[in-house]
């Protein structure tokens, strides 16, 4: 019989955890830079203008997601800690209060009071256990959901700097501008399919390519609609001009 | 709820007595006073401290010419299960599942489906003489209960905290 080694498993759902940084990252990279080239390109007619406009727009994107993501986890972790700092204080002044809610949980989730009333009796035989199950059953909080706020933040930022580096680099290889922005799109094409397969994979879904094609989806309206606002605006860049 | 003076609903259901199932009536309880003491759910954390602390006192309110008996919305299995587990319950346990008694008495939660923590003492002619509620999170107090039950019995004005060898109010007064 095949075995699980759970501590194996845990660093598996560790490192999972950072899989909305990576997902969010990459397609925002590659969404928001695809959609600065495309946006550019209807308003500005220099190719260099277009690409340094497109990696400032790169490093800003990713300085500011990072930051965001850091910001966000922290402010979210210490909440977090918080709220849990109040659940322990109640729990060890009031222990039956979490040994009855505890129990509700468990027969909510199919046990039988009587069965459930054996589990959370055993369990308060090891106050430690009482407390973290507890936690993670009555109020769905555990060590994981607190994240480790500076790796979200590292994480993000690098993956917005990999999804921007996509469009943008046969954008910068390919100077002729009949094909940059088509090479640009169509890397952003592929990649958007990618990391949507890569997350159906991940999910052990048999319809992966539906992911990537949402994705797709996803992108080209975001495309589309940036280039037409880029070329409602151009108007306005000749007039200040 | 009712309030010391109303009359007690009467009750004739099964219940646990002594790890077997019978019958009790309000009708055919003997004694002077009759105790009855709803509490939420068998199988529960603060329960069980009410449930066996009666059950110490047994002895003590017997002497008072006091019958227990408690009541929960869990079946006679249920009932005599928990009995089991608690170590054995020698007096009545009964099975309200639908409620009915509980809602009699007025102390039945509607939102929980359960019977609130509720006292409720009777006297000899089967009145409330007094009753209490406290909410599901808190237990009761044997002793307290035991020592109302010894205050009703004086027929006297009891002060506050009165206990057993503690001089009475003043007499000839209605109250």
């Amino acid at each position: 019989m095949a075995t699980v080694d759970p501590a194996e498993k845990r660093r598996l759902f560790e490192r999972l955890s950072s899989i909305r940084e990576i997902v969010f990252g990459v397609q925002d990279g590659v969404l928001t830079t695809a959609g600065v080239l495309c946006g550019l390109s209807g308003a500005v007619s220099q190719h260099s203008q277009v690409a340094l406009a497109a990696l400032a727009s790169t490093a800003a994107g990713a300085l500011s997601m990072g930051a965001g993501a850091y910001l966000g986890a922290r402010a979210e972790a210490e909440v977090l800690r918080a709220e849990l700092h109040l659940v322990r204080a109640d729990a060890a002044e009031k222990p039956y209060t979490v040994q009855e809610g505890l129990l509700d949980e468990l027969c909510k989730e199919g046990l039988s009071r009587e069965a459930a009333f054996r589990v959370v009796r055993l369990l308060s035989t090891a106050p430690r256990a009482l407390e973290s199950t507890a936690e993670a059953k009555m109020f769905g909080l555990g060590g994981a959901v607190l994240g480790k706020p500076a790796l979200d933040g590292v994480v993000m930022g690098i993956a917005f700097l990999v999804g921007a580096v996509v469009p943008l680099l046969p954008y910068m290889l390919i100077t002729a501008q009949r094909y940059d922005l088509g090479a640009a799109l169509l890397a952003t094409a592929f990649t958007l399919f990618g990391v949507g397969y890569f997350e159906g994979w991940l999910a052990h879904r048999s319809d992966r390519w539906r992911s990537g094609i949402r994705f797709l989806t996803i992108a080209l309206i975001a495309a589309a609609a940036g280039y037409a606002i880029g070329l409602a605006i151009s108007p306005l860049g000749a007039t200040a001009g | 709820m009712l309030k010391p003076g109303d009359p007690a609903p009467p009750f004739d259901l099964e219940c646990a007595l002594d790890g077997r199932t019978a019958r009790c009536s309000l009708a055919k309880i003997p004694s002077e006073l009759v105790l009855i003491f709803f509490y939420p759910r068998d199988f529960s954390f603060i329960c069980p401290t009410e449930v066996i602390g009666f059950n110490k006192a047994l002895k003590e309110f017997a002497a008072e010419e006091t019958t227990i008996v408690g009541v929960s919305i869990d079946n006679v299995d249920s009932h005599l299960r928990w009995a089991r587990e608690l170590g054995g319950i020698a007096y009545p346990m009964l099975a309200d599942p639908e409620g009915s008694l509980a809602r009699a008495y007025g102390i039945f939660d509607e939102n929980e489906k359960v019977a609130l923590r509720a006292t409720f003492i009777l006297d000899r002619r089967r009145k409330v003489a007094y009753s209490s509620s406290c909410p599901l999170n808190i237990g009761r107090s044997v002793i307290e209960t035991l020592r109302i039950v010894r205050a009703l019995r004086t027929g006297q004005l009891c002060p506050a905290d009165w206990t057993p060898g503690v001089e009475f109010g003043p007499t000839g007064r209605d109250f």
